[in-house]
């Protein structure tokens, strides 16, 4: 359970990207690198509690604090990022 | 339900059989490493090191020595090898305890040829509650004051049965899948639980687990100041702390454990090869009444003569008793007078909990699994530590093991809360 010590400068939308296909492959056991911005984790065969699981990494990693539900709308990585990175 | 009338053994394809072992202990992961090492009387006591097992450094304590502020004893396992067959993501989100019975519950099930039985015939039944108290600690501890980031599946691996959720997800057990508690006596009531699966025919086969205890500083904490675990008079010495029916004894020790055996009608279980390891010839469970942890004479003695009853056995038929045998001051005496009372102490006895501790939840699966394998091995463990015993006249193993061929053999396990179990097995 290892917090990423965030710098003092913002975060940039493609450094969540980063850390949300990070706790993806990570979760998933996933070895291809394949995973990218565009894609779905519903489709790369994260089922709900993965879900829940890799966006809750990602926002402990990044010290946001903000319900699941505000990231239900997100239909793939991109979109996740999107709404964290107005966030964060 | 049907109980045997003569005391002759009875080979009928009705009995009810163990086909299937596994264990996992701080002596030896697996059947041939386990027994090795309990006929050689090896044993990891120390003090714990596991994460969470010691009681945390203060926040902010100024000059600090970085000195414990506790030694809590115990034998530890070393490592775990957990079966390919096990998907990593499984064990991401599996705790300790899960890991140790998925990997433990693989060596059962390959023992008993499992996959060829359908698996809606296949039951599971985990003996053991609040199994995963050091990893509800850790995560308590880690989430404190952050505790919108806990991670969503806490809200199903907290839970006991998520061990069945893990066991039958992995295994395609479809039958039924339950926990049992009875304190110290879980991995035996979950013994009873599925022989009474397979005789109402519910299932054809049923697993039970003993599962491993895995406690945090919290419980360490209390069983000391209830004076239940030890040790203050071997603090300084863990490899003499756990003594079992000796003068010098002064509390159980813990010690990690994880026993599964498969239970099935002898008809059933012609599907192996090997024989199975033995007939289950009767078992009884009976309360004290009673809340607190304290022993009664009366209700093992109850247990005891009950099993006998139903096995179709008398008292003298038993050469060899397993007793539950954790340490206690009063536990130990309790137990040895209720051999006395039941016309037991002509049999052999030994202490497997002085070489691998007291698993809690795990011992009385464990220990029936060491009754089993000494069975096939023709050999009884030594009993550590057993330098003045309490009743020295009766037929103790001591510092050796010895050549003995078990025939009928007694398993006691005894829980908090008033609980009595017995089960007597012959070699098949």
């Amino acid at each position: 359970m290892s917090h990423t010590i965030m710098s003092e400068t913002a975060i940039s939308h493609e450094e969540i990207v980063d850390v949300i296909v990070g706790h993806a492959r990570d979760i998933l056991a996933l070895e291809s690198n394949e995973v990218g911005p565009e894609d779905s984790l519903r489709d790369i065969g994260a089922n709900s509690i993965d879900r829940a699981d890799i966006i809750m990494s990602t926002l402990e990693s990044l010290s946001v604090d903000i319900p699941l539900v505000e990231l239900a709308s997100a239909r793939n990585i991109n979109e996740l990022a999107e709404i964290i990175h107005v966030n964060s | 339900m049907n109980w045997p009338k003569s005391s002759m053994s009875i080979r009928s394809l009705s009995d009810i059989v163990i086909s299937g072992i596994g264990v996992t202990s701080s002596i030896g992961q697996g059947k041939a490493g386990f027994i090795e090492a309990l006929l050689q009387g090896r044993h990891r006591f120390g003090v714990m090191q596991r994460s969470g097992r010691q009681l945390p450094q203060l926040e902010g304590s100024e000059g600090c020595t970085g000195q414990p502020r506790s030694a809590f004893l115990g034998a530890e396992i070393a490592s775990v090898s957990i079966p390919d067959s096990v998907p990593r993501s499984m064990l991401r989100t599996a705790s300790f305890s899960s890991q140790v019975a998925l990997a433990t519950l693989c060596e059962a099930w390959d023992d008993a040829a499992l996959s060829a039985v359908d698996p809606k015939r296949i039951g599971l039944v985990v003996g053991g509650s609040n199994f995963q108290q050091r990893e509800m600690t850790r995560i308590h501890d880690s989430y404190r004051e952050r505790e919108s980031f806990l991670r969503p599946t806490y809200g199903m691996s907290f839970l006991d049965s998520d061990l069945c959720g893990l066991c039958t997800q992995l295994l395609g057990i479809r039958g039924l899948a339950y926990t049992v508690g009875g304190a110290s006596a879980s991995g035996q009531v979950a013994v009873l639980q599925a022989i009474q699966a397979v005789q109402s025919g519910q299932v054809d086969a049923c697993i039970a687990v003993g599962a491993l205890m895995d406690i945090s500083y919290w419980e360490c904490q209390g069983f000391r100041s209830m004076g239940a675990m030890g040790s203050d008079r071997y603090a300084q010495d863990p490899a003499s702390a756990c003594r079992p029916f000796d003068r010098d004894r002064d509390g159980f020790i813990f010690g990690e454990s994880c026993g599964v055996v498969v239970i099935e009608r002898a008809d059933t279980a012609v599907r192996i090869g090997a024989g199975p390891y033995a007939r289950l010839a009767g078992w009884a469970m009976g309360m004290d009444g009673n809340r607190n942890p304290n022993p009664s004479l009366e209700g093992e003695a109850f247990v005891i003569k009950q099993a006998l009853q139903r096995s179709g056995l008398s008292s003298k038929d038993i050469d060899y008793i397993n007793p539950h045998g954790t340490g206690s001051t009063i536990g130990d005496t309790t137990e040895l007078s209720a051999i006395r009372q039941c016309g037991l102490e002509h049999a052999h006895l030994n202490t497997t909990k002085s070489v691998i501790g007291h698993g809690l939840s795990a011992a009385g699966a464990v220990e029936l699994i060491a009754i089993l394998l000494q069975m096939e091995e023709g050999q009884l463990h030594p009993s550590r530590n057993l330098e003045n015993p309490i009743e020295p006249n009766l037929s103790w193993v001591r510092d050796k093991a010895v050549t003995h061929g078990i025939h009928n053999a007694l398993n006691l396990s005894m829980g908090f809360g008033g609980v009595n179990t017995a089960v007597c097995l012959q070699k098949y």
